[in-house]
């Protein structure tokens, strides 16, 4: 199998190729992809939370860039929508329709084949743990507002997004921690090649919460010089056989899993063999990648983990990574997808801006605290 | 369409953590005696509650299921599941060193996550305010650990994915599974569901006025409303040229799924959307709604479900649609873990012979028209050729899975 999809149409690979048609996104950069592009040279700026807000922890966060859910979303039913809900509707509503002109946008939508899959930890840590908060403390433990119910279901946010845009097709939430947006990519790849919808805008979100950032902070979970951050990316994904422009094609999505306690170079093992597996489906060697998208940076400890992976991959010349955490801090759940369109917003810079040799094919990988270890193998739009 | 791989899948293994019981034998002995798993909530505080019955597992003790991972790593839900799929592994007789030496999918599905976990940090933020959250509770709040929970205590080595498609969840992480192995992209995979009893989804329903008086009566003219309730539930699933090379016990064989999303309200169900989910679930199997024998419904006993279910049915089936009957009478609304349950008692129907009873069915609401078949408080004996699996969810996600006798 070789990845000659460009002259091939009906090819077995061909079959295994969805398209990434646009891309909705708002980050520390801003709202779309090109501040995002323009920030990969520049970075964004980091502030102590606790400066800004009395009760957080010092740890420094990325705030997000661009977003204001009242003029995105309109000021109705707004105080019903958690920030995981405005991020989603936000995020997905840029990928369907496109926030401006000279943004990419699909040129037609079925409504009754299209869907939504969105990676997400946990819902809306806050939402939840304020319905929580008002069970104990309200005067009877039912008097919560039953309007903020839904809210503090996993599925709330894609359930939310899929009326707000009238999509009927596959719907889906998948969790996952930090691999949460991968797995809603490798997801949504997987339905559409099973033909279960004609298009999908997968991706992912995550919110700042006070608690999530004690968390960290207690946790020491995050990486010397790491921000806490928030945002989200979704993405229009085509079933094979789209006829279109694209941001990309993707190619591969691996998945497995290796428990920590086992110890964590077994974790390394598990994510090298996951990476060899998806290039092997993608008709690729390592030899073929001219850009790695490292997913784990932001988390101490883990970036070590998921860069002995890689070096016992890509064992021949030193592949270029494109760092992004300068720029989109630490967002979890969201990661890969912010990951992927850091990634596809540099593809989109005139050629001058960027060496032609990389811009072939992308592997983005990414760990989870659990064990759990993906990869996903991207090929440029010009790439045969 | 792309091509059909030519692999079929089959359940050669069940297992339950249930307020009916642990293990498939006492789940489904309980269920064929129509028994009732409600009783006192035990899980939270319930003073102030004006409803005080859940249907909660009774008498488990984590460490006497979890032989390889310390139960103390996992929340409450990724123990059930965990636990479950030990259970499911035995019952089907396969060796868990093969199942880790190969390629082994954990897919499961929950409404609430590790809720209990939330709970503790939302009591602890109460009490002691956000500065004194303790990090290694917070670690295992993510809902992603339950497939975890399972992947690591039967040291697997395949993805492990978890679905937070509410309530229609487990059939969810029961359809994908069934595609990775129909696809050759695993060799064998543990699916299903698991949520725990938790005092917000509690206050949830009781504040929306959808919680029973004393317990559900799924498709009875003076059902009331939801029990919450809990649970864990795996299947193993194995192609069928696996299975028989083994000389497994098959119980059925998948034979498709559908999902769709209403995509217009968020608690209301939509008969349109359901009917389309049943469709494609038949389309997706091959099957004629005729060949269907028995639905194993969502049937929550609320009356907004119930009656857009049976609607939904007949928009597909006619006006002499297939028996139906609710488990949710005896094991109240186990969430995310809930359509897991109806695939296990849908493939000890079509494995044992019988129709699993309506246990708390006194009349069968007249609205519904003639012509439905609801299952009486006992089980009765009938071949099970087909039986057709609903899950729905809040959000608006369908999901039905189709079991189906092994045929040639």
């Amino acid at each position: 199998m070789t990845a000659t999809f460009a002259g091939s149409p009906h090819s077995v690979a061909d079959m295994s190729i969805v398209d990434i048609v646009s891309c909705g996104v708002f980050s520390a950069a801003g709202r779309g992809l090109a501040p995002l592009a323009e920030a990969l040279v520049c970075g964004t700026t980091a502030l102590p939370a606790d400066a800004v807000e009395p009760d957080w922890p010092p740890v420094e966060v990325r705030p997000l860039g661009g977003f204001d859910p009242g003029a995105l979303l309109g000021r109705k039913g707004l105080s019903r929508l958690t920030r995981t809900d405005q991020l989603a509707m936000a995020v997905c509503a840029d990928a369907l329709v496109g926030p401006g002109p000279t943004d990419t946008k699909p040129a037609y939508t079925d409504p009754a084949h299209t869907g939504i899959v969105l990676g997400t930890a946990t819902g809306s840590t806050a939402a939840i743990v304020d319905f929580f908060r008002d069970t104990l403390e309200q005067a009877r433990p039912y008097m919560v507002n039953p309007a903020h119910f839904p809210g503090t279901l996993m599925n709330s946010a894609a359930g939310k997004t899929a009326i707000r845009q009238g999509l009927t097709g596959l719907n889906a939430t998948v969790s996952g921690g930090a691999m949460a947006s991968m797995n809603a990519l490798r997801y949504a790849r997987s339905m559409l090649i099973e033909g279960r919808a004609r298009r999908l805008v997968a991706g992912g979100v995550e919110e700042l919460s006070l608690l999530a950032a004690w968390a960290w902070h207690r946790g020491l979970g995050l990486a010397t010089r790491s921000a806490l951050a928030e945002g989200g990316a979704m993405f229009a994904l085509d079933a094979p056989g789209g006829k279109g422009p694209v941001l990309g094609r993707l190619l591969a999505g691996e998945s497995s899993f290796s428990d920590p306690a086992k110890g964590l170079p077994v974790v390394s093992t598990q994510l090298a063999a996951c990476v060899r597996t998806a290039l092997e489906h993608s008709g690729l060697a390592p030899g073929d990648v001219s850009v790695i998208v490292p997913g784990a940076g932001g988390r101490r400890g883990w970036a070590a983990v998921e860069e002995r992976a890689l070096r016992a991959v890509f064992t021949g010349a030193a592949v270029p990574r494109l760092h992004t955490h300068h720029v989109l801090g630490e967002t979890y759940s969201a990661g890969t997808a912010l990951n992927l369109a850091a990634l596809l917003a540099g593809w989109r810079q005139p050629a001058a801006e960027s060496r032609a040799d990389e811009r072939h094919v992308a592997v983005l990988t990414s760990v989870g605290f659990d064990g759990s270890v993906g990869c996903l193998v991207v090929a440029h739009p010009d790439f045969t | 369409m792309p091509e059909r791989a030519a692999r079929r899948v089959v359940v050669t293994g069940l297992g339950a953590v249930s307020s009916l019981g642990l293990g498939v034998e006492a789940l489904v002995a309980a269920v064929r005696a129509g028994r009732s798993g409600i009783g006192p909530v035990e899980q939270f505080d319930a003073n102030g509650f004006d409803h005080t019955l859940a249907g909660e597992v009774r008498d488990f003790v984590a460490d006497d299921h979890l032989l390889r991972t310390d139960p103390a790593r996992w929340g409450r839900s990724g123990q059930f599941a965990a636990a479950a799929a030990r259970m499911a592994v035995a019952d089907a007789g396969a060796d868990p060193r093969a199942l880790s030496a190969g390629r082994t999918a954990s897919c499961f599905g929950t409404t609430n996550g590790e809720s209990q976990v939330m709970e503790r940090l939302a009591a602890e933020l109460v009490a002691h305010g956000p500065g004194a959250v303790r990090p290694e509770l917070a670690d295992q709040a993510d809902a992603g650990r339950i497939a975890t929970a399972v992947a690591a205590e039967l040291d697997l080595g395949g993805e492990a994915l978890t679905f937070g498609t509410a309530c229609a969840a487990a059939n969810y992480a029961i359809g994908y599974a069934f595609d990775l192995l129909r696809n050759g992209r695993t060799d064998a995979a543990l699916c299903g569901g698991a949520d725990a009893s938790n005092r917000a989804t509690h206050a949830g329903f009781h504040r929306l006025g959808a919680l029973a008086q004393d317990v559900p009566r799924p498709f009875d003219e003076e059902r009331d409303g939801i029990v919450t309730a809990e649970g864990g539930v795996a299947l193993l699933l194995e192609t069928l040229e696996a299975a028989l090379a083994r000389g497994a016990r098959i119980y059925a064989e998948i034979l498709g799924y559908g999902v769709t999303c209403d995509a217009s309200h968020m608690t209301n169900p939509d008969t349109a959307s359901i009917a389309e989910c049943i469709r494609l679930a038949q389309r997706d199997a091959g099957i004629k709604p005729e060949e269907v024998d028995y639905i194993c419904a969502h049937g929550t006993g609320t009356r907004a479900n119930d009656s857009t279910e049976v609607a939904a049915v007949r928009a597909v089936f006619g006006d002499t649609p297939p028996p139906i009957s609710s488990i949710k009478s005896m094991l109240g609304h186990t969430m995310g873990a809930a359509s897991g349950f109806g695939a296990l008692v849908s493939c000890a129907a079509v494995h044992e012979g019988f129709l699993p009873p309506n246990a708390t069915l006194r009349t069968v609401d007249p609205q519904f028209g003639p012509g439905v078949d609801a299952v009486g408080s006992v089980a009765r004996k009938a071949e099970v050729r087909i039986a057709q699996n609903h899950g729905f969810a809040f959000g608006g996600n369908n999901a039905i899975t189709l079991f189906g006798k092994v045929t040639n």
